[in-house]
């Protein structure tokens, strides 16, 4: 795992600067490909996962000091509005696309990728889980990329990707199609 | 252990186009689930121009972002490029958000939602669709003709049956891939072989599945999904349906709970995320040990009885009496398919109150010896007696009851037997939100076009009657000589598959005699040579190479076409009647299963079979639809009437189709919302309209229902056999949600839900994990070297000869080995003893340690009474992966 991360934070980060136009396409653990993967500094995907990110004008969410395990941080990205809500969360141990301490935490959208239903307020920390969603009874798995645990999601839960700088905590991307857009360059 | 899938990765995509406004549309359903969501396609070429995003510029007519709920918004697991009139185009398959029914404003499953995946597109992991017909040369599949493939089909099927007769030619079928495919399978195999040897792919031959039902007079899909969603206490039994058929629990369970309406008693040995909810909204799992449900059900109906809790006015008014129910189960002429089920005496009560004396004399049904026995606390059968009858202030609780292949796959006749009884007990069976049905499995897509040939069967049991082939004991013993597999497994798919397996090899692969030479002449010869030394020949047709059965053991592998490929048309399992339009080219050489088999046909001489398409298929299979439950005879007949094709005329329904049967009244087509249905009018017939007594009453000579005894013993001595002793644990089996059926379109060949379930599973609870120091996403081996076998047995003279006791005196049940990999998942929805695989994971096959020995009584597998030995063999790849498999548990709520 180690050298896939060397292999990433290599690459030089283009921080502050927006990127809507530059579509990173990123195979974690091949050095091949992660050519294209701008501003992924101390971000970790297991060997394997194939991702499309899709870069945002960075924003930044928290302090690390101000995250405490298993309390979730809502913020809204790329845009303000409740299609955009995300959540961020410290979760035990390491995740999937996870940074900070062990890469434990991760932040996704907190609408379902199944009929567009709020995962506001329903984290659950016993197994980094989001959901279920009231509408239809999906749950996610924050430590697999959003994975679809039981439910209808058709694609996972779109993840955020964050960068930690300086103690800060930042949202840089956004990794799978957002809940009611057509693209996410919105 | 090996993965199913080939490789490909799951990429998020971000971005998908939109439908422009002149995109074409066209409707179909959902291929997967009895619920049969309507899906809308749009199609447009890739090369442009897109939609945008104000609702003017899209086909969608919806602005982007689109709003939550709206069923308007397209994932990009709904996107897809096909080739149409030979041109590449994009496609949507959109949960259509117009649909009323069913998938009500576009709501939709996760097999549903992905199904554009479905399609053929060389770019993704469905590149290996068959192409071409293929014929095994010196032991490799080579391309030929479909001239050839059908010559050398026809050649050997003549030789075989002008030397050994129809004994020796079978066909193994899907019995839902639409009604024009199933129509033409059975029209060669029924009136133009006229040959007993065959057998739908999840029984050991043709008839019915919920027999008992059938018995007590009920049509096992005379509900309507509205009456699953208006009754207020809901029995599932052997199935959530959440997770098999998503939309009845979406759209009409779960709103009725949500709004505090209905209460939900589920009856699993495994919790889902269905039975949690309904235990966190006031209702009940009823956790039970595998095949106990007999016991079950009349334990909850003796204590009903016990306090005249039961509907005394439908009793009086809706079941048979002494002299009603003395001939044939009521059901008149003693020349009947049941008839011969009533020779065995112990079945059949004289009305009512001997039931009742009957049900209160079963000791095996007090309520401590039932609580041993099924595992169920008391106080859980004791609730829900309550909720099932007990009158509040007066007013009886309105209950309705499903069931599925939890039920009547672990002990077919006397678990829906006693079901069905305890639903009629409660006044269930033709009212609003008062039914008893089946949920359903796959749709209702078969179509016999005639009757089976009976007469022909090998298989006699005591009294006079003939009944169904056990088309795999045939099989085994040796008896085929040709085998034409369309669409199934066959060997995963059914029981005691490893045995079943070796019988395949031992009858193809492992004869001297093999094609060397795609020479026609040559190739007959050298099968007929085959033959003569007792082997068989193998023809597999199906979309995608399936393992051993076309891989392996096939001479002859034949490319279908199938989904969203042709104009095809079937029922969902309220009767729902659809056309599913074709909307892109099928790949290659690929034809419809009906194709083949009118290539086939016409070879061997038989007439009848110069269809110039689907819908010509359709229009004939029509008459053969008359009086069922599924009657679309108006339709092709107004039709015609019309000037019209009976698939145009059935798609302007669209994706809300029409519910079978179909009538004709006044110039106007009517649907039927539910059958048995005492509100209903009594309609007058008219034109082409039958008017069943089925409509109005229920299944039997005087309308009314039968209570029919489910005596215990005469399952009980293969229970006490097969379940676990000392170190075993039960290894039942069924579906996950994210999986449809065989998994090739989703476990195989979607790397989306491929990353989700990349290997087959055992959910095991903590207690049993913690004893063979077992953790989540460990690799385990279940193990089992007492499979039980039936051997023969196919001709009965005794009544008993047919108990397991009876078989097992006269040397009839073999025991084989299996050993089946899986990864573990440590959750507490196990019940404590009971482990659960995916049922038909084709590398991992959960049926390998499923016992193939039959119900003596209706000739139905016991798919859910698997047993082994479960250890840790080490860890999986997965244990550790933060890229695939999730083994967070299913139930939280």
């Amino acid at each position: 795992m180690s050298d896939e991360k060397n292999d990433m934070t290599t690459q030089t980060p283009t921080k502050g600067l927006p990127c809507l136009s530059r579509r990173g396409f990123l195979l974690a653990g091949s050095s091949a490909t992660v050519v294209l993967a701008a501003g992924c500094a101390g971000f970790s995907f297991p060997k394997g996962t194939a991702l499309r990110i899709v870069e945002y004008p960075r924003k930044r969410i928290a302090s690390l000091s101000d995250v405490r395990a298993h309390r979730p941080i809502s913020f809204s990205y790329p845009e303000p509005g409740p299609l955009y809500n995300s959540f961020l969360v410290q979760l035990d141990g390491e995740a999937s696309g996870g940074v900070g301490p062990d890469n434990s935490i991760v932040a996704f959208s907190g609408v379902c990728t199944h009929m567009g239903g709020p995962l506001s307020g329903q984290y659950r920390r016993d197994h980094a889980v989001v959901g279920p969603c009231p509408l239809h009874l999906t749950t996610f798995d924050l430590r697999k990329h959003g994975m679809v645990v039981s439910g209808h999601g058709t694609d996972t839960l779109p993840q955020v990707k964050l960068e930690i700088e300086n103690g800060e905590i930042y949202a840089t991307a956004v990794m799978g199609l957002i809940y009611g857009l057509n693209r996410n360059t919105a | 252990m090996s993965s199913e899938h080939n490789g490909d990765q799951y990429v998020r995509e971000d971005a998908i186009p939109l439908p422009p406004k002149d995109a074409e549309v066209f409707t179909t359903g959902c291929d997967y689930c009895i619920a049969g969501c309507g899906y809308k396609v749009f199609r447009w070429p890739v090369k442009g121009p897109n939609g945008g995003t104000a609702a003017s510029e899209n086909a969608l007519g919806v602005d982007f972002p689109a709003a939550a709920m709206s069923g308007s918004w397209v994932s990009p697991s709904m996107h897809n490029v096909v080739t149409a009139n030979g041109k590449k185009q994009n496609v949507i398959v959109l949960p259509d958000p117009d649909m009323k029914h069913v998938n009500k404003n576009g709501d939709h499953s996760i097999r549903g939602g992905c199904i554009a995946q479905k399609c053929y597109n060389p770019d993704t992991p469905t590149r290996d669709r068959h192409q071409y017909p293929q014929l095994r040369v010196n032991g490799k599949l080579e391309r030929v003709s479909w001239d050839d493939a059908t010559d050398i089909m026809a050649q050997v099927s003549e030789y075989i049956l002008e030397k050994f007769g129809v004994h020796a030619w079978g066909m193994k079928a899907y019995s839902y891939e639409f009604w024009e495919n199933t129509y033409a399978i059975t029209k060669l195999a029924y009136r133009s072989v006229k040959t007993p040897c065959f057998s739908p792919h999840d029984q050991p031959g043709p008839g019915g599945d919920a027999i008992g039902l059938r018995d007590v007079g009920i049509d096992k899909f005379s509900a309507s999904y509205d009456d699953w969603g208006s009754a207020e206490v809901l029995f599932c039994s052997g199935t959530d349906p959440y997770e098999t058929k998503t939309m009845i629990f979406n759209e009409y369970i779960k709103p009725a709970v949500d709004a505090g309406r209905q209460k939900l008693i589920y009856v699993l040995p495994r919790s889902t995320a269905g039975v949690a909810f309904a235990e966190k909204t006031g209702g009940l799992w009823l956790d039970l040990y595998p095949g106990t449900d007999t016991v079950l059900n009349i334990a909850i109906l003796r204590i009903i009885l016990e306090n005249g809790w039961e509907d005394k006015e439908f009793i009086e008014k809706w079941t048979n009496n002494k002299w009603e129910t003395d001939s044939g189960f009521g059901q008149g002429t003693r020349n009947t398919p049941w008839q011969w089920r009533t020779t065995w005496g112990k079945f059949s009560v004289k009305g009512f109150d001997d039931y009742k004396k009957w049900v209160l004399s079963q000791e095996w049904a007090e309520l401590d010896a039932a609580s041993e026995v099924t595992g169920v606390a008391k106080e859980k059968i004791q609730k829900a007696a309550e909720m099932l009858a007990k009158p509040i202030n007066g007013r009886r609780p309105k209950a309705s009851f499903g069931l599925e292949k939890g039920n009547y796959w672990s002990n077919n006749y006397t678990n829906s037997s006693s079901f069905a009884c305890l639903g009629v007990v409660c006044g269930a069976g033709n009212r609003p939100g008062q039914m008893i049905s089946r949920f359903g499995g796959h749709q209702r897509g078969g179509r016999s076009a005639g009757g089976y040939p009976r007469a022909e069967s090998p298989e006699k049991v005591n009294g006079r009657r003939k009944r169904p082939i056990d088309l795999d004991r045939w099989m085994v013993e040796g008896n085929l000589r040709f085998a034409w597999v369309i669409g199934t497994t066959w060997i995963q798919a059914m029981a005691g598959s490893v045995d079943l397996d070796n019988a395949f090899k031992r009858m193809t692969v492992e004869q001297p005699s093999q094609v060397t030479s795609k020479n026609v002449a040559s190739a007959v010869a050298a099968i007929k040579q085959r033959i003569d030394d007792g082997g068989m020949m193998v023809v597999n047709s199906d979309i995608y190479p399936c393992a051993p059965i076309g891989t392996e053991y096939a001479d002859i592998v034949l490319p279908a076409s199938g989904w969203g490929e042709h104009d095809f048309t079937r029922a969902n399992g309220e009767r729902r009647m659809r056309v599913f339009q074709g909307f892109y080219d099928a790949p290659g050489e690929s034809k419809p299963d009906w194709w083949a088999v009118a290539q086939f046909a016409q070879k061997m001489g038989y007439e009848g079979y110069k269809w110039k398409d689907s819908n010509e298929v359709f229009e004939e299979s029509a008459r053969f639809s008359r009086g069922g439950r599924t009657d679309f005879y108006p339709i092709v007949w107004k039709a015609k009437k019309d000037g019209k094709k009976g698939h145009d005329l059935l798609s302007e329904y669209g994706t809300n189709g029409i519910q079978g049967p179909v009538r004709y009244e006044y110039g106007k087509l009517v649907g039927t919302k539910r059958l048995h249905d005492s509100t209903a009018k009594v309609p007058t017939p008219q034109g082409p309209t039958v008017v069943k007594k089925a409509h109005y009453a229920f299944n039997s000579q005087t309308g009314k229902l039968n209570f029919i005894k489910s005596p215990w013993e005469i399952f009980s001595d293969f229970f006490d056999f097969i379940k676990p002793q000392g170190n075993e644990l039960w290894v039942t089996n069924g579906r996950v949600n994210e999986v449809w059926q065989s998994g090739f379109d989703d476990i195989e060949r979607r790397p989306y839900i491929t990353e989700r379930w990349p290997d087959n599973f055992l959910e095991i609870h903590p207690d049993d994990a913690a004893a063979r120091g077992i953790e989540s996403g460990d690799e385990v081996l279940c193990y089992s070297d007492r499979v039980p076998v039936q051997m023969g047995a196919g001709f009965v003279v005794e009544g008993d000869d047919l108990t397991f006791t009876g078989l097992q005196k006269k040397g009839l049940i073999k025991l084989t080995q299996a050993r089946v990999p899986a990864v573990a998942m440590v959750t507490p929805a196990m019940k404590k003893g009971v482990t659960f695989m995916n049922f038909l994971h084709k590398t991992a096959s959960a049926n390998a340690l499923v016992p193939r020995v039959p119900d003596p009584i209706s000739n139905r597998y016991r798919f859910k009474l698997g047993v082994a030995f479960v250890k840790k063999t080490g860890e999986s790849p997965y244990k550790n992966d933060l890229n695939r498999m999730s083994f967070a548990p299913r139930i939280i709520t």
